[in-house]
């Protein structure tokens, strides 16, 4: 008997190829955007993979740590160097990944029933993605690590009763410690990853169960309509990871320094906050929101936890009966206002808040929250539109 | 097409962000960092006499040699390290390559007015006024007499700085214990072993040809190096900040080509398999 | 018939009931894993002799990870801030947390000019704490305290303390 018959009888391999990638159809109609939640997944296998290497010579430990990531693994561990260099661009670049993922799915209107469990998991797993790399940016103990860590900690002792205590008991300690770093080394190494592979595993099965949405947000006869996820989709994927791989690369050995701050190469000092201090560029636009309401500060606090938690409403705020944004000009408007209004508002989060910056930034944040406030009413326009038109509801 | 579109509105969009949040912020954040000045044109003193290297010989023993080695004639000085300490707070430096760090202009100034050329009002050498311009002019020509030519980054280092500075993950310790250096300067000097990561090129100049023109208040002294013996220096820190340079560059190279190929192949498969599809 | 179906789903419900109660009680113990060691929590507490510091001089302790400066003030210093002024037998004392207002870096004593002066952009402190200069946007911070004879504890919140916030 042959090995896959073999194999066959015991773990019914033929049968399980057959409906998850053979029978499985996928849209035709769909452009490479549709990629990147296999890349997201590639993505996250790389960077499993290289913290688990990093994880072999890292020391959690606040007098050993900033020597074994800069001194051990970067200059003595033989490609130490490459495994922290692809960890840290990677980290970054599967932010770039999400951000566009995402922005896919609000301009097709992904999130729209019956996706809302695809929107809702994925939601989630941005927040988990978003917790592993605040946890792990403390790991290096640099100053930006310490005082990143420091500073957005602070933030929670806003919250009224609790918040003071809360703060002590998040950090174990009256600063950012050794407590703090060793606890955030134990949820960035083991808890967040585990959730986040229990998420994707949900928002993966979330996808089969409703199927792919696609360009014109139609429903559509897979039979007739839809080509196989493997070999045909999956030699495409393969096209595209080579590509993303190929800029992945590039930047791993010859531009790194966007994702490897300079500030974090020197050791974290509690009693010296460096002249700026910035979180990573993917965290910019939330800063910038905080920071946007300077006249308030509790104000801008509601804001920066709005600003974060608002897109998880999109399938309600947005009821629309067409799909997809290429068919809906007004949407489209709002979209690309969207977008341009987020890059300016991740730029400015860099910046110094004062001048002229201060109240683009006051501008900016509004324009933000506008464009959650404008779905709803695009929605009842295009409602008023469509009624008595032919049905195109997915 | 229609894909090449799209990927061409995401490069835009992605190139925008980055020239907004790298070299654009740092701009707005760091500024401009002053230009250095290697002539050290605000000091008054005029280095006009040709000196004698013999007669600056003997100067030097009975004028430098108290606190001063010169390992390059096996100079001993006459008061050991731990004294030096405890008297200066900080271990005075081997004099052997000074003259081929430092410029002469700065080191004619200093010897005069140690506390003015390094703009530092603590300074611990004390003012050599009971030298005449001759007599000075003679020191520095029998320093120069004696200085290696051709000096490394690594020496300039270790001359210049190490007296004060640690170089850890080059196992250098500084030669003046922590306990004296605070209270000297009034904190103990950074670690130079990533400086060549965590700061740039321009900073670094500016830094050391002037300390005070970006750090006003810093006890760091000025100290007088030369533009050569400046590049030198920061050539080493980052050499040492980041010693898998090259090899980052040739594996880079050598991986590009293995994924461009990679590129090919499967555009060649993708456009095989999805020409069966209507 | 209906008895035995009520009977096994109230069985369900209890064993149910009593995994929550394990639950929230293992819970209850994560959460106090999270809280500060026993050795952190005693240097909540610190407590200093206020004698030790000779008139006009600074010394700087640690108290929760932040440095606390405690001046024993001079005649000559500035010294009309009732509200920040600790009066004790062996004199007046301004005790704050030596963490800008501004951007939280650690302002520098200069004795020559009775100030705090941050090296980070230039703000300035009297020997009250008040800012005087640059962008700080408030004095420094007075920790909680409680004097005890010449001992100063900080960490309580004592008489002297609530009369400073009243």
């Amino acid at each position: 008997m042959r090995f896959i018959d073999w194999l066959d009888e015991r773990l019914a391999i033929r049968k399980i190829i057959k409906i998850t990638l053979i029978d499985y159809k996928v849209p035709k109609n769909i452009n490479f955007l549709w990629s990147f939640g296999m890349l997201l997944v590639l993505m996250f296998a790389i960077l499993f993979i290289s913290g688990l290497f990093l994880l072999m010579y890292y020391k959690p430990d606040s007098k050993l740590a900033f020597d074994s990531v800069n001194k051990t693994i970067m200059m003595d561990v033989s490609f130490g160097w490459l495994f922290r260099h692809v960890h840290a661009v990677g980290a970054s670049i599967v932010f770039l990944l999400l951000y566009i993922h995402i922005a896919r799915g609000i301009f097709y209107g992904s999130y729209k029933a019956p996706r809302e469990v695809v929107w809702l998991t994925g939601y989630i797993l941005f927040i988990l993605f978003s917790a592993t790399a605040f946890t792990g940016y403390l790991l290096p103990w640099g100053q930006m690590s310490y005082w990143a860590a420091q500073t957005i900690t602070t933030l929670f002792e806003k919250i009224p009763f609790i918040g003071p205590d809360l703060v002590i008991w998040i950090r174990g300690d009256y600063a950012v410690a050794d407590s703090t770093l060793t606890r955030f080394f134990a949820l960035h190494v083991v808890f967040l990853p585990v959730l986040i592979m229990i998420f994707m595993g949900l928002h993966l099965y979330a996808v089969r169960v409703v199927g792919s949405n696609n360009e014109d947000g139609k429903k559509i006869d897979k039979e007739k309509e839809g080509v196989p996820f493997w070999p045909v989709f999956m030699s495409k994927e393969f096209f595209v990871m080579t590509v993303f791989l190929t800029f992945f690369f590039y930047l791993v050995f010859f531009k790194f320094d966007f994702a490897m701050d300079k500030i974090n190469f020197e050791p974290a000092n509690p009693l010296q906050t460096p002249t700026h201090i910035y979180p990573e560029w993917y965290f910019l636009a939330y800063y910038e929101v905080l920071r946007g309401f300077f006249f308030s500060q509790n104000l801008g606090l509601i804001a920066f936890a709005l600003s974060m938690v608002l897109i998880a409403f999109l399938p309600w705020l947005d009821k629309s009966p067409i799909v997809s944004g290429k068919y809906r000009p007004l949407f489209k408007v709002a979209f690309w206002v969207f977008v341009i209004d987020f890059l300016v508002l991740t730029i400015l989060g860099k910046l110094p808040p004062t001048g002229i910056y201060a109240w683009i930034g006051l501008f900016a944040s509004l324009v933000y929250f506008g464009f959650f406030i404008s779905l709803p009413i695009i929605a009842r326009i295009e409602k008023k539109k469509f009624r008595g038109t032919t049905d195109e509801r997915n | 097409m229609k894909e090449i579109k799209i990927l061409f509105i995401i490069a835009i969009i992605v190139l925008i962000g980055y020239w907004g949040i790298e070299p654009f912020a740092h701009h707005e954040m760091y500024g401009n960092i002053p230009e250095p000045d290697f002539k050290y044109s605000d000091l008054k003193y005029k280095l006009n006499i040709q000196g004698n290297p013999q007669e600056g010989e003997s100067l030097f023993k009975q004028n430098c040699q108290s606190c001063h080695s010169l390992n390059a004639k096996n100079l001993k000085a006459l008061m050991d390290k731990d004294t030096a300490q405890n008297a200066f707070n900080v271990v005075p430096p081997d004099l052997s390559n000074i003259a081929a760090i430092v410029d002469h202009h700065f080191l004619f100034n200093f010897l005069k007015n140690p506390q003015e050329a390094t703009k530092n009002p603590k300074f611990a050498m004390p003012p050599m006024s009971q030298l005449s311009d001759k007599q000075i002019a003679d020191i520095i020509a029998f320093l120069s007499s004696v200085a290696k030519k051709d000096i490394s980054g690594a020496e300039v280092i270790k001359d210049g700085c190490t007296r004060c500075h640690s170089i850890k993950y080059k196992k250098i310790t500084a030669f003046t214990k922590e306990n004296y250096l605070k209270k000297y300067l009034g904190k103990v000097p950074p670690d130079l072993s990533l400086k060549g990561r965590s700061k740039d090129k321009e900073y670094l100049e500016a830094f050391i040809n002037n300390p005070q023109s970006v750090l006003p208040g810093t006890s760091m002294p000025r100290l007088g190096l030369t533009e050569e013996s400046t590049q030198k220096a920061i050539k080493y820190l980052e050499d040492i900040a980041d010693p898998h340079k090259e090899e980052r560059n040739k594996i880079g190279f050598w991986v590009i080509v293995y994924m461009l190929i990679g590129v090919v192949l499967t555009y060649a498969w993708k456009k095989k398999v999805w020409k069966s599809v209507k | 018939m209906d008895e035995k179906i009520s009977r096994r789903d109230f069985l369900l419900y209890a064993i149910g009931g009593w995994a929550a109660v394990g639950a929230g009680a293992t819970l209850y113990a994560m959460y106090k894993t999270w809280e500060p060691l026993p050795e952190v929590k005693a240097a909540g507490v610190v407590e200093f002799d206020l004698s030790l510091v000779q008139p006009g001089e600074v010394r700087v302790i640690e108290w929760r990870r932040k440095p606390v400066f405690i001046l024993r003030r001079t005649p000559d210093m500035k010294s009309d801030c009732p509200k920040r002024t600790i009066k004790t037998k062996l004199g007046e004392f301004t005790v704050v947390i030596g963490i800008c207002t501004h951007l939280g870096c650690i302002p520098n004593w200069e004795p020559e000019n009775h100030i705090w002066h941050c090296p980070c952009h230039g703000g300035k402190y009297n020997a009250c704490g008040i800012n005087i200069f640059g962008p700080p946007p408030r004095p420094l911070e007075i920790p909680p305290f409680k004097l005890k004879g010449n001992i100063i504890v900080l960490g309580e919140e004592g008489p002297e303390y609530k009369a400073m916030k009243a």
